[in-house]
């Protein structure tokens, strides 16, 4: 995760629609861009006008940034101060805690949600309103901007210098937003431009791409190849899909799962060892859950629905994490089954889930096979490549169970090792706390496995693209 | 328990008045605010004479009270509306109570016809009925409650008092208007965008429901206590604004054919009146947001009737592109001994002040003087385009426009056009 200049990092998010409106007399190109543009002019205007407002969600705050027009707070005072006014439904006291969370560097991100307001009120006198008729056969223009602009903000910066960021944020989007819709424009058909936020790598942070709306990724690689040259990102993985969307602290994921439950952990440290992860996001899937009773047979479903969650929400897949059924079905229809199987409750290992990760999603993967347990703790070496190259989850099926492994810490000079474990035997709910405490989301020794079993391990390759 | 009306001292002078001058029926509207927490009659006013009626006025036309009503209703700022109707007859009670309903329901069926906003459920929905004997003075209140038809009447006190509305505030805004809105592509001139227009004006109305209301500058808590009326006698006024957001537009297509369009763009000056007995902030936002959709309705109505005068014109000349009209301008006027309270009328381009007068004396019964009157608060906007067609000849008047305006149009015409000849030679003449 990115790590903040100083220790609390608190995100200013201004969000609200802008009514892109406009009569096009004709439609050859070049007359309706210049239509275009003079409207999205007017909307700059408005945005620096002074009847733009920007009001903080669930409080009694209220900004005119460009008359410097500050209601309940004075601009010199620092944004956190603003934290103090936000009132939050499960929370009396101050707004900190329920909008912030911890990484596990003991850096926590808030987040300030900010409403566009335009204010329809002005000093008068009124002149009085014209009723305008135009009679033509015409087009017209009529669509919602989905403003939503960004920046990051150290706790000292004053309220006054935020604001100014955002409103440069928000005239930047509008000029982005031009762009993107002259650039999709095919005859009389607009895509709405829509913003995204994507947390890249240091030293870039935090950034907000516009991309048309209801175009899909793979419509889209040209633009995603520029950017990977603008950011100076790796251009064999994605960071620009859809999927890959920065999920604000104060947005819970609606599925109900959790993800990363192992950021809480501390890591072990071994002499001269190092900590090799899974990078990315994944969704913690176990026994029970989805309303199936697998209880006893479906360890290594629940595991290959965990691998599968993470090709999702890296964004090489948009097919969401398959059912028992599913899974079972696909196996069926590469033939490696019977018919019979779908619906039974039947074990799979390392071999059908690599199968399955090949039918449904089109990902290879290796296999690894040991022919028993106590060689794992030789594979110290294999397996942080694994992470640091792939960085996908293991599934590792052996003895009598599957789990999966989120990464591993190894010396090479001593040659110790831990392997980080999601358990996919847990039928509790979706506790954190719980399912860390209790390890089944934890760190394990070499003697976790089963010394004499053979194991099988399934290890999924990232497809090399953007 | 029935309800309890505080009604200002001039009413009963008015009512004892009507009382002497008589020859049949008298009927008329009560006007007022009507909250949960009390209710007001600050004003009434006499049904105007109808010089086409059958039998020279004798007998109750319904269709006359509910119409006058209906106009009356227009001139009303924020906070008062028509609450109900009098009618002064030495009839029995039995008879005139009948006819008194028959008067409310209609008159309540044909103003809620015009509103584009939606009724909240804190709203009140009785109104008042007022029986006065002339003979005996005697005066039997009742109220009825028109959500439902089936109501009967329930017995209410009224209570004269003096300074009724002395200490009342005036919450007030300029608020601009900017509404555009797609012609379909086939359609038939005028009706069509009579109907695209009231259907964006609906759109439009929710939008501003829907506005976050500061007053004096805060977003107060609802049921908080503005400190209005805390001095008797002390003029209080109380400033809001409104910030919106516009709709969120759902549709697939973000292009879409059409036959044209009509824009309203500018500005109006809103205004609400609110009783000084510890009113909430709630009452204040949701009277000043009705009367800001009110009169942006009211104006472009006013306009759709006056249809005849511009189809007139353009028949003989080749279609304009685009054509532009003003909307009517308000203008205030004082009620006089009521403390704060004023009413409204809206001003064509081609009227003077002296036909505001006349109209204010028609409608209200009220004596007015034109420097009396506040034309302050808004500015007739200038047509940009260079055709000052409209103002230019008096319209041929053989069709009835309205009733009420008809009668001092001819008139004021003359002088009109001079006026505004003058006044174009002026701009044109002049660096503007």
């Amino acid at each position: 995760m990115v790590l903040a200049d100083s220790e609390s990092a608190v995100i200013l998010r201004l969000r609200g629609p802008l009514d892109l409106k406009c009569q096009l007399d004709r439609i050859d190109e070049v007359p309706m861009q210049k239509a275009i543009s003079r409207t999205f002019e007017a909307l700059r205007l408005q945005v620096k006008s002074e009847s733009c407002v920007l009001a903080v969600c669930n409080s009694p705050v209220l900004i005119w940034p460009n008359k410097s027009v500050f209601e309940e707070i004075t601009p010199d005072a620092p944004f956190e101060d603003i934290f103090q006014f936000i009132q939050t439904d499960d929370q009396e006291t101050s707004g900190k805690k329920s909008t912030k969370k911890k990484n596990r560097k003991g850096v926590s991100t808030s987040i300030i949600n900010l409403s566009l307001m335009m204010e329809a009120t002005k000093p008068g006198p009124a002149s009085a309103p014209i009723l305008t008729r135009t009679v033509q056969k015409s087009h017209l223009l009529c669509a919602t901007l989905p403003m939503d602009c960004a920046v990051w903000s150290n706790g000292s910066d004053t309220i006054k210098d935020g604001c100014e960021r955002l409103m440069k944020a928000l005239t930047r989007q509008l000029f982005e937003m031009e762009k993107v819709t002259l650039q999709c424009m095919k005859g009389t058909t607009l895509r709405v431009p829509e913003p995204l936020h994507f947390l890249l790598p240091e030293p870039n942070g935090l950034v907000t791409v516009v991309f048309p709306r209801g175009e899909p990724d793979k419509e889209l690689e040209a633009q995603r190849r520029e950017l990977h040259g603008q950011f100076e990102l790796p251009d064999n993985r994605p960071f620009f899909r859809r999927a890959n969307a920065y999920h604000f602290p104060n947005e819970p994921y609606k599925d109900g799962y959790l993800r990363n439950p192992h950021t809480v952990l501390t890591h072990p440290t071994l002499d001269n060892g190092k900590v090799y992860l899974v990078q990315g996001i994944y969704s913690y899937h176990h026994y029970m859950q989805d309303r199936m009773d697998d209880n006893g047979w479906g360890c290594a479903y629940r595991s290959l629905q965990t691998i599968c969650s993470w090709f999702q929400q890296q964004g090489y897949v948009e097919r969401g994490v398959p059912s028992h059924k599913e899974i079972q079905q696909a196996l069926v229809e590469v033939g490696d089954k019977q018919a019979s199987f779908v619906g039974s409750r039947q074990w799979i290992g390392s071999i059908e889930v690599q199968a399955v990760l090949n039918h449904l999603l089109g990902v290879t993967s290796k296999i690894m096979f040991v022919s028993q347990g106590s060689e794992l703790a030789s594979k110290g070496r294999e397996l942080a490549n694994h992470f640091m190259t792939e960085g996908t989850p293991v599934m590792i099926g052996g003895g009598v169970l599957a789990h999966t492994i989120l990464g591993v810490a190894w010396s090479e000079t001593t040659g110790e090792i831990r392997y980080l474990i999601l358990d996919p035997h847990y039928t509790g709910a979706e506790d954190l706390q719980v399912i860390t405490e209790k390890g089944w989301c934890g760190w394990k020794g070499p003697d976790f496995w089963d010394q004499t079993a053979y194991y099988n391990l399934c290890l999924p390759q990232r497809p090399r693209v953007i | 328990m029935g309800r309890s009306y505080i009604v200002e001292d001039d009413v009963e002078g008015y009512l004892s008045k009507l009382c002497s001058q008589l020859a049949g029926p008298v009927t008329g509207l009560l006007i007022g605010q009507s909250t949960v927490q009390r209710d007001f009659v600050v004003m009434t006013t006499r049904t105007p004479q109808n010089d086409e009626s059958a039998d020279g006025g004798k007998s109750v036309d319904k269709e006359w009270v509910s119409e006058h009503a209906r106009q009356v209703s227009r001139m009303l700022p924020g906070g008062l509306s028509v609450l109900g109707v009098f009618i002064i007859s030495e009839s029995d009670a039995k008879d005139t109570l009948t006819t008194l309903r028959q008067l409310v329901f209609s008159v309540e069926n044909l103003i809620s016809s015009e509103r584009l906003w939606t009724p909240a459920d804190d709203d009140v929905t009785d109104c008042v009925t007022l029986h006065v004997n002339p003979k005996t003075r005697k005066t039997v209140c009742r109220t009825f409650d028109v959500k439902d038809p089936k109501s009967v009447a329930k017995p209410a006190d009224w209570k004269y008092q003096s300074g009724v509305c002395s200490s009342w505030a005036t919450v007030s805004c300029c608020l601009s208007v900017d509404l555009m809105v797609p012609l379909p592509e086939n359609m038939a001139f005028t009706r069509n965008m009579d109907d695209c227009l009231k259907e964006e004006l609906k759109v439009w109305a929710q939008q501003i429901e829907r506005g976050v209301c500061l007053i004096d500058g805060k977003k107060l808590p609802e049921d908080s206590e503005l400190k209005a009326g805390q001095k008797k006698n002390v003029r209080q006024t109380i400033s809001a604004q409104l910030l919106i957001t516009p709709d969120v537009q759902t549709a697939a297509d973000v292009v879409q054919r059409c036959g044209g369009c009509v824009s309203v763009r500018g500005a109006i000056h809103s205004r609400a009146f609110l009783h000084s007995n510890k009113p909430k902030a709630k009452l204040a936002e949701k009277l000043l947001k009705r009367d800001i959709v009110s009169t942006v309705a009211t104006r472009v109505q006013m306009l759709l009737e006056e249809p005849q005068k511009q189809n007139e014109e353009n028949k003989g000349r080749k279609q304009m592109a685009s054509e532009q009209s003003c909307l009517p301008r308000r203008v205030f006027c004082p009620v006089k001994s009521t403390g704060p309270l004023s009413v409204c009328d809206y001003q064509f381009s081609d009227e003077g002040l002296s036909e505001m007068t006349d109209r204010f004396k028609e409608m209200l019964d009220m004596d007015a003087a034109e420097e009396d009157l506040d034309a302050t608060c808004e500015i007739i906007a200038e047509v940009i385009e260079s055709e000052a067609t409209e103002e230019e000849e008096p319209a041929e008047e053989n069709e009835m426009l309205d009733p009420w305006r008809n009668n001092y149009i001819g008139v004021a015409m003359a002088t009109a056009v001079a006026l505004l000849a003058l006044a174009a030679s002026i701009m044109y003449l002049s660096d503007v």
